[in-house]
């Protein structure tokens, strides 16, 4: 505990020299701006800057590069809250209520709070990361793909109702999400599977073009088909008391922050798309933890502060299993290695006592990032939410031309495009019959996991089911998903045995 | 009539008169290497390197783009519709001699001109620490005796690595049981949390394990040591005899002209011999190793013919 302080004020030592300030700051700057772009995530911010960082010493590079991945968690919320274009993939969750909240003139406290929660919640989990690295990163092993997949089954189960408006509905989404998500390569055997000879369907339909088709281009079009008068009309002027937030929003936050940053520490952990995961949990706990439920999707601020500071953890905690096993468990951290390596650092369990000035430096580093990132932040927070008072006729056709090329830059392919409008139409008819994106975004995400740690697991135990139950940490998730699914049911009884007795 | 032909003729000249001038001023504007895999692999990372090196020597700016998907047909279909002009190139790795015999794929290597071959890694089997085997030979009479049981992950159906732990188990007469995952990391994720027996990868993955000492080189399957562990001994040294490693290097869509081929390949092996560049290379563990387009091209040639054979024998 002690070594780990004195090692940590070390690290401040590094970071806080005027070099490695300056490429922290600018590794801020160019996450958020590429969190603020639709389209343009993290993954190709880093992989771009990569080639800069050639005669850096590894410290500052890496310094530079972390802080395009969490400053990008900053910047994702911005244009989920003003435009209802989720930034990048763990924002899509922030559209519901921050965007509602925009709509009421209330689009600054949502950025305000989305900033300082992202503060909190990214400190927290760096404190978590520097006294309890080792043995998380030890726990996380435990998973093995029977784990994973008990894991993704409670996960699908509970979230996929997230908004809780309609069950049925929902449940039909997630389907519908499961079967697009098994277009393209078939994990196990390497065969393709309905691709129909398609080139552009063999690596299955992007997740990033249907998140912005069903939120962005829905939404554009959604507006589209108001009467013209009201297109006109409705221009949002935010007052400028409301361009902050009140002492009675920032009361409401401090609870979803700090559980927020508890989920996304937990779920940061587990291998896989942690971010979108632990946005979709926080926002499930905020909304059952709520004296008033019934304010979610008509925006709840809590919607907004928790699953901001769920991402933001999950993101910071995404450095535990690189640094500590040199292993990336999500994407962005995979090119997070490839930089390290480049730069002659070799992450993985020899790294703290190796390299101890660039982990250490690192960091610390992260510290000062997040502290950059809220006074970056909090001043553009006036300049964004004054967006929303251009009018509708001009704003719109720049939300579609910052889609279109957003999603164009991703993979540099203009079919990617046709399918992010195809969605954007899909989500318009949608929406007409109240039938929810978020649940089939969750499916989309989780089901090509789900279905190879299913398959992977099953080939472990040459084809027998035992082996879910036989794991204690497989089981105790099975059972926690039957107790989910039972708990109605059992209420439903209780009442109606109550009722009779009476 | 004649007036047509004489046109078409003119134009053909007009056509075989500007080659060598075009190749002549080659290259005017950047050029492209597709990767088609997504950013931070190990391919993406060594040619990302490769690129930045050989700027200097080419002239121009050498701009990596990714094109993902399909287990890399995504990729490869682009390069070889792209203009034979040299200024659209591909990344050729081993999968790109397997690719065609597993699915249906509208290119196979004869539809690229080798450039160069930069990377040749040795593949490898690695086991926990904690195994109960020492030697190759004690793990694959254990693999003997219980046929299936041994679970060896790789990291991806279909790759390289997957076909080579299969040709391993053909050669040996032995039967595990194979578990793809999705990509290298995983694998070795879940052979530390002790999921799986074994692990077929190819450096840098699992390297910084094998330095800690939680994880062992059971079977190494290069003609000569490896450099970073000159005291692990080969499979052949150990009495197994059994070699295989993957090749990384650079192709050009078909019909691309000679002259403009020799110019890249020789900008790309200055780029090669650049001290950063080798720097770069040591740093991440990956294995140097030049061919010329020459024997690049016999390479893929030999190992489509190789995996041919094997990925039939699996379907079968």
């Amino acid at each position: 505990m002690i070594e780990s302080l004195q090692h940590l004020i070390s690290g401040f030592e590094i970071a806080t020299t005027v070099a490695n300030l300056l490429y922290c700051l600018l590794g801020a700057i160019a996450g958020t701006l590429v969190g603020i772009l639709p389209g343009l995530g993290p993954i190709a911010g880093i992989a771009l800057l990569i080639p800069v960082t050639f005669g850096l010493s590894p410290t500052s590079a890496i310094i530079m590069l972390a802080g395009i991945y969490y400053g990008a968690m900053y910047g994702g919320s911005t244009t989920s809250i003003l435009l209802n274009v989720p930034g990048e993939t763990a924002s899509v969750i922030t559209c519901i209520d921050g965007y509602q909240m925009a709509q009421k003139g209330r689009a600054g406290p949502a950025l305000a709070m989305c900033a300082i929660g992202s503060f909190i919640a990214g400190t927290l989990a760096i404190f978590g990361m520097v006294f309890l690295a080792p043995p998380l990163a030890d726990a996380a092993l435990a998973f093995g793909p029977a784990e994973y997949f008990s894991l993704m089954v409670c996960g699908f189960i509970v979230l996929s109702n997230v908004t809780g408006n309609s069950l049925l509905k929902s449940l039909m989404m997630a389907v519908v999400g499961l079967i697009i998500g098994t277009v393209g390569l078939d994990p196990v055997t390497g065969d393709y599977r309905f691709t129909f000879d398609s080139m552009y369907l063999l690596s299955g339909i992007e997740f990033v073009a249907v998140a912005i088709g069903l939120f962005g281009i829905a939404e554009v079009l959604s507006n589209v088909d108001q009467p013209l008068e009201n297109l006109e009309q409705k221009v949002i002027v935010p007052r400028f008391r409301d361009l902050y937030p009140s002492l009675q929003d920032l009361k409401k936050s401090v609870g979803a922050i700090f559980r927020g940053a508890g989920i996304g520490f937990g779920v940061g952990l587990i291998p896989g798309p942690a971010p979108v995961i632990a946005t979709y949990a926080s926002y499930m706990v905020e909304k059952k933890v709520s004296k008033h439920p019934e304010e979610f999707g008509q925006g709840a601020i809590e919607g907004v502060s928790g699953p901001e500071s769920a991402n933001n953890a999950a993101c910071q905690t995404a450095f535990i299993p690189l640094f500590v096993l040199g292993i990336p468990f999500a994407p962005p951290t995979a090119i997070l290695l490839g930089a390290l390596m480049i730069h002659g650092v070799v992450p993985g369990p020899m790294m703290i006592s190796d390299h101890p000035d660039v982990f250490w430096g690192v960091i610390a580093s992260m510290y000062i990032g997040n502290f950059i990132l809220l006074l970056l932040n909090l001043p553009f927070v006036p300049v964004f939410a004054n967006i929303l008072r251009i009018p509708k006729k001009i704003l719109l056709p720049v939300i579609m031309l910052f889609c279109i090329t957003g999603m164009f830059t991703v993979n540099n392919s203009i079919d990617d495009v046709w399918l992010m409008v195809f969605c954007g139409v899909l989500g318009f008819v949608m929406r007409k019959w109240a039938y929810e994106a978020a649940p089939l975004l969750l499916a989309l995400v989780l089901g090509p996991k789900l279905e190879v740690a299913f398959r992977q697991s099953l080939m472990l135990s040459h084809g027998s089911f035992r082996i879910f139950v036989e794991r204690p940490v497989s089981l105790v998730f099975l059972l926690a998903t039957l107790i989910f699914l039972c708990v109605p049911a059992f209420q439903w009884v209780i009442r109606k045995w109550i009722r009779r007795s009476t | 009539m004649m007036k047509r032909m004489f046109c078409v003729l003119v134009v053909l000249v007009a056509f075989i008169a500007a080659a060598p001038a075009q190749s002549a001023t080659f290259p005017e504007k950047e050029v492209q290497i597709i990767i088609p895999w997504a950013p931070g692999g190990a391919t993406d990372l060594i040619f990302r390197a490769l690129a930045v090196s050989t700027e200097k020597y080419l002239g121009q700016a050498v701009v990596i783009v990714n094109k993902a998907g399909g287990g890399g047909a995504v990729g490869y279909v682009e390069g070889s519709k792209a203009k034979p002009d040299g200024y659209t190139l591909v990344t050729a790795v081993t999968p790109l001699t397997i690719l065609p015999h597993n699915v249906k794929t509208s290119f196979t290597y004869k539809d690229f001109e080798p450039v160069i071959n930069v990377v040749r890694d040795p593949a490898m089997f690695l086991v926990r620490s904690d195994a109960p085997w020492k030697t190759t030979k004690e793990f694959l009479e254990q693999a003997k005796k219980n046929p299936g049981m041994i679970s060896v992950g790789n990291s991806g159906a279909g790759g390289g690595v997957h076909l080579i732990a299969m040709a391993f188990e053909k050669a040996m007469g032995v039967k595990f049981n194979h578990i793809p995952f999705s990509g290298g990391g995983p694998s070795v994720t879940a052979l530390l949390g002790g999921h799986i027996n074994a692990v077929s990868v190819s450096p840098p993955e699992g390297i910084s394990q094998v330095q800690a000492g939680k994880l062992r080189i059971m079977a190494l399957f290069s003609e000569g040591r490896f450099d970073m562990f000159p005291d692990i001994p080969t499979c052949k040294e150990q009495g197994v005899n059994f070699a295989m490693g993957q090749w990384r290097g650079l192709a050009a869509p078909k019909g691309t002209p000679a002259a403009v081929i020799q110019k890249l390949h020789d900008a790309f092996k200055k780029g090669m011999e650049d001290a950063g560049f080798k720097k770069n290379a040591k740093d991440m563990a990956v294995n140097l190793s030049y061919m010329s387009s020459g024997d690049l091209g016999k390479t893929m040639a030999a190992d489509h013919e190789f995996y041919g054979i094997l990925v039939r024998e699996i379907k079968k």
